[in-house]
C-alpha cells in the first residue's frame, strides 16, 4: 500500500492506496468525490480533468502516489454552499451543458485557463478546451459561457479571486 | 495555398411517425399552492426536453415554468412512452402535455364559473390566476381554485391525456400516404478552406436556418443545432469505424476514432426560421436529428466550390480530398496534352 497526502478542495487528506491506484480512482473510490468523470480511463476525453498545482490534468493518467504532497482542486471545490462559481453560473445561464458527462472536466480546464490568463482570446479558450471530447454541443456555447466569465472578470477585479 | 468555397444543403425531416402507433400520454395535476406536478415517461438526456414540457404546462396553466414539477421517466408513476426518439418528444409528448394541462384547466374554469359568475367559457388561465377575459381584476388565485374544486367541490383538478397521431397505412400498392403528421426543414450552408497540396479541409463557418415550428426554447433550439452540426463536422470530416477483414472494428476507442474538439469546430450563427404549426404544441415541432442532416453535404459542396472536386464517400479526410484532387490535374494535364 501506499500511503499518500494530498491537499483535496482546500482539505489535507492522507490515504493508504493500492501502487497502481490512478489519482481519478483515488478521488472516487477513496475521497467519495465523484465529480470527475471515468470516460475513456486512457487520456482521450478529459472528462476526468481535474487541477493539481495549478495545472489542469487528466487524473486517469496520474498515480495517486505522484500527487503526494500536492495540491487538487476538483469541480467539488469550486462551489460554496450558496454560491456557484463564476463558471457554473454562466455554464447554467448559456445553457453550455446537455447531457452533462464532460461538464466538470470543461469546467475545470476553463478554470485552469482563466487562472493562468484572465483575458484569453477565443482561440485560446478552444485551445484549453482541446483536450475535453463533447459529443452532445458542439463546444459552442461553453465558449461563450468561458468568454462571458472572463468578460466579467475584467469589468469586476474583485471576482478574480473567486 | 488555401482555396475558400461555400457550399449549401437544404433537407427536410419528418416529425411524428404515423405508421404504428406513436402514443405519449401526460398527467397534470394542479396543486392546492398553485403549482402543478406533470408526470410524464418521457427521458430527458440532456437536450432540454423536460423543460420544454414543463414550459408547455405552465403556458397552458398559466403559471411559471419553475412551478411546474416534473417527474419522468419512471414505469412507476408516470405513463410509458414510446421514447425519447425520433425528434418526437417536443410534438408528441408536448402535445400530450399540452392536452393534459388542459384538462385540469378545464376543471379549474367550471369550479371558478360560478364564483366569478361568469360562464366557464369566458374564463382565461394567465399570472397565477383564473380571471374574466377583458376584466382581469375579477380573478382567483389558481391555487385557491384548486383549493376549491378538492375541498369544496370534490372534483381535484388532474388531467391526464394521450397523443396518438392518427395511424395512416400507406397505400400498399403505390407506397403512397402520409408516413409522417408533420416536416422540418433546414438549409445550412459551409464555408471552408482547402488546402490543394495537402488535402486538409477546415471548416470555418456555418449558417444553419431551421424550422422547427415555433420555437418553445429557443436557447435550446441553439443548442441541438450546434451540437447537431458538430455531429456532421465529425460524420463529413473525420469519423469512421474502421474494421479488419475479419470483421473486427478495428478502432474501437477515441484515440483512433476521430470526433471534433473545440479546435474543430467552426464559427455557427443559428438562424430561427419564423414558424408555427397548428398542429403541434403551441406551433411546435421539433428539432433533435434534423440538426445533422445537412452538414456533411453543405461541407462536401463547400469542398467542391473551393478545389473543384466531388468526394463521393464519407469522412472526407485529406488523403480522399487530395487524391480527387490529384486525379483531377491529371485529367486536365491529359486534356492538355490531347489538345
Amino acid at each position: 500500500m501506499a500511503k499518500v497526502t494530498i491537499t483535496v478542495n482546500g482539505e489535507a487528506r492522507t490515504v493508504s492506496v493500492p501502487p497502481e491506484t490512478t489519482l481519478l480512482k483515488l478521488l472516487r473510490e477513496h475521497l467519495n468525490l465523484t465529480g470527475a468523470k471515468l470516460g475513456c480511463d486512457v487520456g482521450d476525453c478529459g472528462a476526468c480533468t481535474v487541477i493539481v498545482n495549478g495545472k489542469s490534468v487528466n487524473s486517469c493518467l496520474m498515480l495517486a502516489s505522484q500527487v503526494d504532497g500536492f495540491d487538487v482542486l476538483t469541480i467539488e471545490g469550486l462551489a460554496t454552499t450558496d454560491q456557484l462559481h463564476p463558471l457554473q453560473t454562466a455554464f447554467e445561464e448559456k445553457g453550455s451543458l446537455q447531457c452533462g458527462f464532460c461538464g466538470p472536466g470543461v469546467i475545470m480546464s476553463a478554470k485552469a485557463l482563466l487562472d493562468e490568463e484572465p483575458d484569453p482570446s477565443v482561440e485560446r479558450i478552444r485551445d484549453a478546451l482541446a483536450g475535453n471530447l463533447c459529443r452532445c454541443t458542439g463546444y459552442s456555447k461553453m465558449i461563450e459561457a468561458v468568454q462571458a466569465v472572463a468578460n466579467s472578470v475584467n469589468s469586476h477585479p474583485s471576482v478574480k479571486s473567486a | 495555398m488555401k482555396r475558400r468555397g461555400r457550399g449549401i444543403a437544404c433537407m427536410w425531416y419528418p416529425i411524428g411517425f404515423t405508421a404504428s402507433a406513436n402514443p405519449s400520454a401526460a398527467v397534470v395535476k394542479v396543486n392546492e399552492d398553485g403549482t402543478a406536478t406533470l408526470l410524464t415517461g418521457t427521458v430527458e438526456t440532456g437536450q432540454g426536453s423536460l423543460t420544454v414540457l414543463a414550459q408547455i404546462a405552465a403556458q397552458a396553466l398559466g403559471i411559471a415554468t419553475d412551478d411546474v414539477h416534473v417527474v419522468s421517466a419512471d414505469t412507476d408513476t408516470t405513463p410509458m412512452d414510446t421514447g425519447a426518439i425520433a425528434s418526437r418528444t417536443t410534438y408528441v409528448t408536448g402535445n400530450a402535455v399540452m392536452l393534459a394541462a388542459e384538462n385540469a384547466k378545464k376543471i379549474l374554469f367550471e369550479v371558478a364559473a360560478p364564483l366569478l359568475g361568469v360562464e366557464p367559457a369566458h374564463l382565461e388561465a394567465k399570472d397565477h390566476k383564473i380571471q374574466v377575459k377583458g376584466f382581469p381584476q375579477r380573478n382567483m388565485h389558481i391555487g385557491d381554485v384548486a383549493e376549491h374544486a378538492r375541498g369544496v367541490k370534490g372534483t381535484p383538478p388532474i388531467g391526464s391525456a394521450t397523443f396518438n397521431p392518427a395511424v395512416l397505412k400507406l397505400d400498399p400498392e403505390t407506397g403512397q400516404g402520409k408516413p409522417f403528421a408533420t416536416y422540418v426543414y433546414a438549409t445550412q450552408i459551409a464555408e471552408v478552406d482547402v488546402d490543394d497540396e495537402t488535402g486538409e479541409v477546415e471548416v470555418l463557418r456555418i449558417v444553419a436556418s431551421h424550422d422547427c415550428g415555433a420555437p418553445i426554447n429557443p436557447m435550446l433550439v441553439e443548442g441541438q443545432v450546434e451540437g447537431g452540426i458538430s455531429m456532421g463536422v465529425g460524420f463529413a470530416l473525420q469519423e469512421e469505424m474502421l474494421f479488419d477483414s475479419s470483421g473486427r472494428l478495428i478502432n474501437p476507442n477515441l484515440t483512433n476514432y476521430i470526433m471534433p474538439t473545440s479546435l474543430d469546430m467552426p464559427s455557427v450563427e443559428v438562424d430561427i426560421v419564423d414558424s408555427y404549426d397548428e398542429t403541434g404544441p403551441f406551433g411546435a415541432k421539433g428539432v433533435g436529428e434534423p440538426t445533422c442532416v445537412s452538414t456533411a453535404a453543405a461541407i462536401l459542396n463547400a469542398i467542391h466550390n473551393a478545389v473543384g472536386v466531388r468526394v463521393t464517400s464519407l469522412p472526407a479526410t485529406a488523403e480522399k480530398v487530395f487524391a480527387a484532387i490529384q486525379a483531377k490535374r491529371a485529367q486536365e494535364a491529359k486534356l492538355v496534352t490531347a489538345g
